[in-house]
């Protein structure tokens, strides 16, 4: 026995029922993360567990109170150097865990926190699965989130036990699913107190070992009509088709994790567990080195490492305050609600109130509904909002939001107002796209509390919190939005009061000159497309009509008046807004949008028809490639990006990249702008912007933090 | 002995607000009798910017109580806000709940166990709890405890077609069998109260209560219920006050309990109303500590009962010079009078009863009547008649008012009474601090 197993695995020789326990206590990580050390010290408690032929049942569980194994530990996939090294590592998981399933005496997985990814890995190698009735236990295979896939038997022990359908969806989707949800899904069999959660694993490991093949359940419904599908070879391969079909229609083909995933648990139904065990590690081997798979690794450790900011210099918030009850505000206020926030929405109008609280009732209806909340979490959330047409009860808010009209007049009376109301030390925060904050604050008496908290629409669901921070503001009122932001589960990232701040810039930048395409000759759905096909979710021109243009104008104003000299502005917008044709909402903009189609949740649309006014307009139609759009937008945008850096408008590229991928839909799979200059080469980069800004002007002119042998991002 | 008087804690009423009343079946019928309480408490906590640990204690009356809510108070503490560590209980005393709530909040100050209370009452005509016929529920409740088949059939066994409607709450004395709107007819008979006077105290009381919501004065104390089914509503004002009523209309309306010699009509009786409200109590210390300015004082209160039998709603006349005696005070030192009007009938003939000499001496022993009250002293925001009548709300929503016309006018002494089912009278004194 090697030093490590005796410090991060135990194994507890049988009781006098012939229980013998193995328990995981990782010293240097609390939540028992799999690297080599633990999977080698795991394979000796096993080998241990062999020396006892009698025993009856082995326990694997985690000596730390509410937790399982919630999953490998990324540095051993981020800083392997070779696709071998990888390979390697997954298959010494595989064998432990193998060598785990052929124990003769029956073994059972104690889950009493989260079991991820491995740790899932290793909970589906025991016979039997009992779990704690916690709200810190789920259970999933999250890889394919991170561009990798399950590589210690995941693709092969999950469809065995809980069937092909339910295994896919939860591969392909990453799914984690709590306590209860498990146990309906069968990937559970008990669900218990945690109180009794030992008790209850001892009294498994008493029973017969489980039988190897699952029975096959003949029942008149739909659930056992897919199970004895499943079955046949035939029906499995219509299974396949479809879930690849599905994945590619979200990716894009972007991301390989979830096809090769598939591609495992095909070959291991069909050829068998060996060869299907021999195609997960190989696969793990090849998406790890991948770029892809770096870059969203690193966003899931950057968003990680951002929940734990501005904790130092904040002040509590026990209770925050929205002003304006319209789309926005009710979205804020919903998502102080939910993290435990009493809140008090104010709007002028009676009415205005009323549907400002009925928004929210609806956002949080709609959560209950998916199994977000329970009815009584939704319940306790819905009676923490409540709803004014004074300023009745700001006078003990530590934090108000306002969310009006963007208006500078409307601003500067609403900040008058609060300040009458306000306790001295309270913030107030502006959810503003692009209206500077110092201008907002210009009429304050306490400048210094007054910062800017962009929030992204839709607020409840948007990941991403900018926090603007004007020079006047202090550091307490930062540091309070922060954390207020972390609180809300949002990532935040700070940026400097400019026009625009770091996001409407950069996104209000790149869609002038998707707009300026039109000029030139190019195809509305070209450019989308072109966009699209990069990563992004949604083109520039649907996105101007879901964001409105009168909104996408009112940024680009902002963002032309103080760059106007290097950026030239597109009419294309204002001749729209003139002509009432505003987007999406409206009907028309840039598309034609029929009324089903502006529906919340849209059917799959059939192609877009764009307005045939934006149409008529490109006189001189040009032919344009995919990559010249996308050089054209994306480079700008980069470009740009690296111009916010280097005025200190981003405190460092991981803002940036969080930013672009959070906020604005930049695709995740290339990390964001930093993550995407450092691939395409400094030099390389530079003289594509130098050769743009030759033909096209000096806002392609290359950011001079733009430096061989300076990446963003050393490796 | 001044020594003693400086250390006993006074009950402050420092505020209290109300929500809309509106009758029920109407605007919050889909409500839940929580949400109402709730929305106003909620709102009485921001208005008067009031920590909701300083809450010490919750004492809410409601009559009508969903069968899910055991202890109403209680569920009202966790729903709004307050600390899960607030004591809290309901009370019933049918229409005066309230009044019992508000007066047992005083007790807790005035004996230094509690600095803060929230006192109050809802009532929600529209969602009322409907039961199962007594013979039905014993043979399902005999049924599910059966342990066999047969035995559960057993328990089925012997009822009637009669036995499966389900019942829903009534207002009818158990010991009589009499409605409310019967036992007033039958008071209005006894005492001879005229059908035109009867119609004239509702005329008034309407008039009252949609100037008071003209001049602010009704504004000041209620506050909006946001109803978020739907697309949202806001509700703002009372749906029952009718400023364009007169005497023809209501002359013209048919008696409803007597058809042919009654005199209680619709428009001179008080609706099934849905509302709540809620009554901020400290301790004069503690009410200074906080900087918060009480509106009164609680002086002195008082319950009676008479037989049910006989006049159902006269309690009041006997709960008055009780409590004017207790704060050592005579008729004509009050000031104004918030006096529940379930049916004009019965003010009328409570304040016939204060003034007759006959009944002072007959039923209370005193040598003289209790005396006079000036109708234009009472209710001068209208009363439950135009307002509405939500049971277990309406004794707060009289001492709110009390409350804040007594601010207003800088009155001295206030008086509040209301009438209540089985034959109970409330009355309250508050004075000026």
């Amino acid at each position: 026995m090697t030093l490590a197993v005796a410090s991060s695995v135990r194994f507890e020789a049988p009781d006098h029922e012939g229980v013998g326990r193995i328990v995981i206590d990782r010293p240097d990580d609390e939540i028992n993360a799999i690297n080599l050390d633990l999977v080698e010290a795991l394979g000796g408690a096993i080998r241990s567990a062999r020396a006892y032929p009698d025993m009856r049942g082995l326990v694997v569980a985690s000596a730390k109170p509410g937790q399982f194994v919630a999953g490998a530990d990324l540095k051993m996939v981020d800083q392997a150097p070779t696709a071998a090294d990888v390979e390697h590592a997954s298959r010494r998981f595989q064998a432990v865990c193998d060598e785990l399933a052929w124990l003769p005496c029956t073994t059972v997985a104690a889950i009493g926190g989260p079991a991820l990814g491995g740790g899932l890995e290793l909970a589906l190698a025991c016979d039997f699965r009992v779990a704690a009735d916690a709200p810190s236990v789920s259970l999933g295979q999250p890889e394919v989130n991170l561009g990798i896939l399950p590589a210690g038997g995941g693709t092969q022990r999950l469809p065995r036990l809980v069937g092909l359908e339910r295994a896919l969806d939860l591969i392909l989707s990453g799914r984690r699913l709590n306590a209860r949800r498990a146990r309906r899904a069968g990937l559970v069999d008990e669900v218990v107190h945690p109180q009794v959660l030992a008790q209850a694993a001892h009294a498994w490991a008493k029973k017969p070992k489980r039988p190897l093949q699952r029975p096959l359940h003949l029942a008149p419904n739909l659930a056992a009509a897919t199970d004895l599908a499943e079955h046949t070879p035939l029906g499995r391969q219509l299974m396949y088709r479809q879930a690849r079909a599905s994945v590619l229609a979200r990716t894009h083909g972007h991301y390989p994790a979830p096809l090769k995933a598939l591609e495992a648990v095909e070959i291991g139904l069909e050829k068998g567990m060996a060869a299907g065990l021999e195609a997960e590690s190989h696969a793990f081997g090849e998406l790890a080195q991948t770029d892809t798979t770096r870059n969203l690794i690193w966003l899931f450790m950057a968003t990680q490492h951002q929940k734990r900011l501005g904790k130092r210099d904040a002040r509590a918030v026990k209770r925050m305050a929205v002003v304006g009850a319209g789309f926005m505000g009710a979205a804020i206020a919903e998502v102080g609600a939910v993290a435990g926030l009493p809140v008090r929405v104010r709007d002028v109008k009676p009415e205005a109130v009323a549907k400002g609280l009925a928004r929210i009732r609806r956002m949080v209806d709609g959560a209950v509904a998916r199994r977000r909340f329970t009815p009584y979490e939704g319940r306790d959330i819905l009676q923490r909002v409540s709803g004014t047409t004074d300023y009745t009860g700001f006078a003990t808010t530590d934090l108000v939001i306002e969310a009006v009209f963007e208006d500078l007049a409307v601003k500067h009376k609403v900040i008058a107002e609060l300040e009458a109301v306000l306790p001295d030390q309270a913030v107030i925060a502006s959810n503003t796209s692009a209206l500077p904050i110092r201008e907002i604050a210009s009429q304050a008496r306490h400048k210094d509390r007054v910062v800017g908290m962009h929030f992204f629409s839709p607020a409840e669901r948007m990941p991403l919190l900018e926090v603007v921070k004007p020079a006047a503001a202090s550091d307490e009122a930062v540091a309070t939005a922060v954390s207020l932001g972390v609180k809300m589960g949002k990532t935040v990232i700070v940026v400097a009061d400019t026009p625009g701040f770091y996001t409407s810039r950069v996104l209000g930048v790149m869609m002038n000159e998707a707009a300026l395409l039109l000029d030139e000759g190019a195809q509305v759905q070209d450019v989308d497309r072109a966009l699209t096909d990069f990563g992004f979710p949604v083109g520039p021109f649907v996105l101007f009509d879901e964001v409105g243009l009168v909104v996408a104008q009112h940024v680009g104003e902002t963002v032309s008046a103080a760059f106007g000299d290097r950026l030239p502005v597109s009419t294309v917008v204002p001749e729209l807004v003139e002509a009432g044709q505003t987007g999406k909402a409206q009907g028309a903009g840039f598309y034609i949008w029929p009324k089903a189609s502006r529906l919340p949740r849209p059917l799959p649309q059939p192609k877009r028809k764009v307005n045939p006014k934006v149409a008529r307009r490109a006189m001189t139609r040009r032919a344009f490639s995919a990559e010249e759009i996308q050089d054209r937008l994306v480079l700008l945008f980069v470009n740009e990006a690296m111009r916010c850096l280097e005025e200190g408008v981003l405190q460092s590229p991981t803002d940036g990249d969080l930013g672009a991928v959070l906020g604005l839909g930049f695709p995740p799979f290339r990390g964001g702008p930093f993550h995407y200059a450092d691939a395409l080469g400094a030099g390389g980069l530079r003289d594509r912007l130098r050769r743009l800004a030759d033909e096209h002007g000096p806002r392609y002119t290359p950011a001079d933090r733009l430096r061989p042998g300076e990446p963003f991002f050393p490796r | 002995m001044a020594r003693a008087k400086s250390s006993h804690p006074r009950a402050a009423v420092v505020g209290g607000f109300r929500t809309p009343f509106m009758r029920a079946g109407t605007d919050f019928a889909q409500l839940d009798v929580l949400d109402l309480a709730r929305a106003v408490t909620v709102e009485l906590l921001q208005r008067f910017a009031l920590e909701p640990n300083e809450v010490d204690h919750v004492i809410y009356g409601n009559v009508t109580r969903p069968v899910h809510y055991s202890n109403l108070a209680r569920e009202l503490v966790l729903a709004a806000g307050l600390p899960r560590a607030t004591p809290a209980y309901t009370v019933t005393l049918a229409c005066a709940s309230a009044c019992q709530a508000i007066t047992d909040a005083t007790n807790l100050i005035e004996r230094g166990y509690a600095d803060v209370v929230i006192a109050g009452g809802v009532e929600m005509l529209s969602n009322v709890p409907i039961s199962l016929s007594p013979p039905l529920a014993r043979a399902l409740v005999g049924a599910s405890q059966a342990k066999s088949v047969g035995g559960k059939l057993g328990s089925l066994r012997g009822l009637s077609l009669a036995d499966l409607p389900p019942v829903a709450p009534s207002i009818t004395e158990t010991s009589t069998g009499l409605s409310m709107g019967q036992s007033a007819e039958l008071m209005a008979k006894k005492n001879g109260i005229k059908r035109e006077d009867q119609d004239g105290w509702a005329l008034a009381s309407h008039r009252k209560a949609a100037a008071a919501w003209d001049d602010g004065r009704l504004a000041e104390e209620v506050t909006p219920v946001y109803v978020a089914n739907n697309g949202g509503r806001a509700v703002t004002r009372d749906n029952h006050v009718r400023r364009d009523t007169s005497l023809e209309k209501l002359s013209a309306l048919k008696p409803v309990f007597d058809r042919n010699y009654g005199t209680v009509t619709a428009g001179n009786s008080s609706p099934l109303t849905d509302g709540a409200a809620s009554v901020l109590l400290m301790s004069t210390d503690k009410a200074k500590a906080l900087g918060l300015q009480p509106k009164a004082l609680v002086k002195s209160y008082a319950y009676s009962a008479v037989d049910p039998a006989d006049e159902l709603l006269i309690g009041p006349a006997y709960a008055i010079p009780k409590a004017l005696d207790r704060a050592g005070l005579a008729m004509s030192s009050i000031d104004i009078v918030e006096m529940h009007e379930a049916f004009a009938a019965q003010v009328l003939s409570t304040l016939q009863k204060l003034e007759s000499q006959t009944f002072a001496q007959q039923e209370l022993g005193r040598s003289e009547a209790v005396g006079r009250l000036d109708p234009d002293r009472i209710n001068l925001r209208g009363g439950s008649i135009a307002l509405g009548h939500p049971f277990g709300a309406t004794g707060a929503r009289c001492v709110t008012t009390l409350a804040n016309e007594m601010a207003r006018q800088s009155a001295q002494y206030g008086l509040v009474s209301v009438c209540a089912a089985g034959g109970v009278g409330a009355a309250i004194v508050l004075e000026r601090p």
